[in-house]
């Protein structure tokens, strides 16, 4: 495998002074993804949000980094995540088996180092693997100007295929949104909301049922969660990679703390820019159920 | 980790693939029915990667010519000589001897090894630059050395070991199996999406009856009741191929062009057999379209994220739909595709017709589209060569 030369961290953009802050914006969208937290084995699972590794590991595929070499500086970017549809569970019931129709191998390797057959002949090897579907997230990375730089052009020229977590997961475009001279949470905050159309929708006809209104309300805001890195902060996460390398995979645990920002919907036209109007029945909504 | 070897241009081959399958059930749960997966708010037929992967995989291996053996073994020679040269500071001839040694005990010339039946192994850089490691720091002692004397050098050093990995040319694409062990470093250079279906698409069950043809006139009723699964669905399959990658896991440029041909032809042309006898569904894609892109792979699912509606003529809609997806995606990120052409069914008097001129050019026969993209890449390799 070999690696290419670092490129200069050549700072594009004069406005990028060194003491200024520097967030990179990635859009996390695609059918399905898939971020594992504690998967082994025959069961692969996956978070409710990207995890640092996931996203750090997309990076470093990127940038052109193999299995083997260390992280460096990309272990130090910080991670905020925010999610702009959360999409659902989706269970995938994944058989293996050698389409030559041999049995499958040991796990083990003889001490020439080959893999002898499985004894009984096992044939079919069950995995169940967990992906979410139909979601959204924007993943923001605080760091050095100059790296963060580096990696805008890696993403949109990267050295291996990129993927949501799991390789079948292609990214749709655009994967990044580019670099922002602000502060993590205030360019998660402003970043527009990057949901699918019919979600958007789904968001205007539920607050126009919820005011009693008979059409869809467009309101100026919405509120998402989201997951910001924080020393301070008051979660525990398992996430951080510390090494890649097959043979002594590694991870690490980061404080995050979980908030919930209000930012722009960016709809064409606002009706109201205050979501939390008075609701007529503000306890019961049976339409919610159905997804309206 | 030293590096010899400069690294071919970025270039990723992009295969863009609407298929349209009639009722059918190729793909399974554990419950029985076609798989599914919610995207754009409404429910679509899904096809893992994993079965279209093993349905290109089987019609792969089954085509895939034997190689030269003569031309295949000069190849990996010069390779390994040349990585020898630039870490050991050797000359040519000096390292084409000590290479020629090194391989001598995998016996590639005398024939194919045992226990590899159809195809023969490939060496990756990889394994190269962990065999010319070994010789590194004493490559000119080494060279020193009569004929006899370093032969016998050699078989102490743990070449066999090195090359205990190669692999292959289905494996340069498709990656290890869950089962392989982790020694094995080869990355795929193949991406492959779960295939959706362009639409939304409802399960749909099939109630069967099995009747006894010899049941007596005292017994009434069935043998077997039961239900299948089943949906009809416009499909819009992806995948990508690195062929920097490719090389990479091949250090072979023949084979790295041979293997993206046939990767072509045999994903464009497999099917998934789960319940073929009974639904008879083998199709062919309505729409191959091939980019090659020397900045990044583009997924263009997106163009239907918003389910196809429409009321006849599904596929030549999602047609027209990803021709402007691509046009769009071009004209948005300005990032023109190094080559496009694509091989589709629509005539003239259907609408997606232009879009799909103005993306991908005028339609051509898949054997012409093949040649094409063989051209190209071929001379995409060519800077590497004068480079070197």
């Amino acid at each position: 495998m070999t690696t290419p030369a670092p490129e200069p961290a050549g700072n594009t953009h004069p406005s990028h002074g060194s003491d200024e802050p520097t967030v990179l914006l990635l859009r996390l969208a695609g059918p399905l993804q898939s971020w594992g937290v504690r998967s082994s084995f025959n069961r692969r699972d996956t978070g409710a949000e990207p995890t640092k590794s996931g996203v750090i590991g997309l990076l470093a595929a990127a940038a052109g980094h193999p299995r083997e070499q260390p992280l460096g500086e990309l272990a130090d970017l910080t991670l905020g995540i925010r999610v702009d549809q959360p999409g659902t569970l989706l269970r995938d019931y994944h058989t293996v088996s050698d389409y030559r129709g041999r049995p499958l191998p040991q796990a083990g390797v003889s001490a020439k180092g080959i893999q002898k057959p499985t004894s009984p002949a096992k044939h079919t090897h069950v995995t169940t693997r967990f992906y979410l579907q139909d979601a959204v997230f924007v993943a923001a990375l605080d760091g050095p100007p100059g790296l963060l730089t580096t990696l805008d052009r890696a993403v949109r020229n990267p050295a291996f295929p990129l993927a949501l977590g799991r390789r079948s997961c292609p990214p749709t475009q655009p994967l990044s949104l580019g670099l922002r001279t602000t502060d993590m949470e205030t360019a998660l905050r402003s970043e527009p909301w990057q949901a699918s159309a019919h979600t958007r929708e789904q968001y205007a006809r539920r607050l126009g049922r919820e005011r009693g209104l008979h059409q869809p309300l467009h309101a100026g805001t919405i509120d998402c969660a989201a997951t910001i890195e924080d020393p301070r902060g008051d979660d525990r996460l398992q996430d951080a990679p510390v090494s890649f390398d097959p043979h002594q995979r590694a991870f690490t645990s980061r404080q995050v703390r979980h908030a919930w920002l209000a930012i722009p919907t960016g709809f064409d036209h606002i009706d109201d820019d205050q979501p939390h109007g008075q609701a007529d029945d503000p306890d019961h909504d049976p339409f919610a159920l159905l997804g309206w | 980790m030293s590096q010899p070897a400069a690294r071919p241009p970025r270039t990723y081959v992009d295969f863009h693939i609407l298929q349209t399958v009639p009722p059918a059930n190729l793909n399974r749960d554990d419950q029985g029915n076609p798989k599914e997966a919610y995207y754009g708010g409404v429910r679509r037929s899904r096809v893992s990667s994993q079965a279209w992967k093993r349905a290109t995989r089987t019609h792969f291996a089954e085509r895939v010519p034997e190689q030269d053996l003569a031309t295949r073994t000069r190849r990996i020679l010069g390779a390994l000589a040349e990585d020898i040269e630039k870490r050991a500071g050797l000359d040519r001839p000096a390292a084409l001897r000590l290479a020629d040694a090194l391989l001598a005990p995998l016996e590639l010339s005398g024939g194919k090894k045992k226990d590899e039946s159809a195809y023969l192994l490939f060496y990756g850089r990889r394994q190269l630059d962990a065999v010319a490691a070994l010789v590194a720091d004493q490559a000119t002692e080494l060279s020193a050395l009569s004929d006899a004397d370093l032969a016998s050098r050699v078989k102490e050093l743990p070449v066999r070991e090195q090359f205990s990995t190669g692999h292959p040319i289905d494996v340069a694409l498709f990656g290890r199996m869950v089962a392989d062990i982790p020694a094995l470093k080869v990355d795929a250079a193949a991406q492959v999406a779960h295939a959706l279906s362009t639409h939304a698409v409802e399960l749909e069950f099939d109630y069967f009856t099995a009747v006894d043809d010899e049941q007596t006139d005292e017994e009434t009723g069935a043998g077997m009741i039961g239900t299948i699964g089943f949906n009809s669905a416009t499909l819009y399959r992806y995948a990508s191929v690195g062929l920097h990658q490719l090389l990479d896991n091949l250090t072979d440029e023949e084979a790295a062009l041979t293997a993206i041909s046939e990767f072509a032809t045999s994903f464009a042309r497999s099917m998934p057999t789960g319940y073929q006898n009974s639904f008879a569904h083998r199709t062919l894609p309505s729409l191959v379209a091939v980019v090659v892109r020397e900045d990044q792979p583009v997924n263009l699912v997106s163009a239907f994220e918003q389910p196809v509606a429409a009321p006849s003529g599904i596929a030549a809609a999602s047609a027209a739909r990803l021709a402007e997806e691509h046009t769009r995606a071009t004209v948005a990120w300005g990032d023109a595709p190094a080559f496009a052409a694509a091989t589709h069914v629509f005539t003239d008097h259907q609408k997606p017709t232009a879009a799909l001129n103005s993306a991908f050019g005028p339609p051509i026969p898949f054997s012409a589209l093949l040649e094409g993209l063989h051209t190209h890449l071929a001379g995409a390799l060519k800077p590497k060569q004068a480079a070197q």
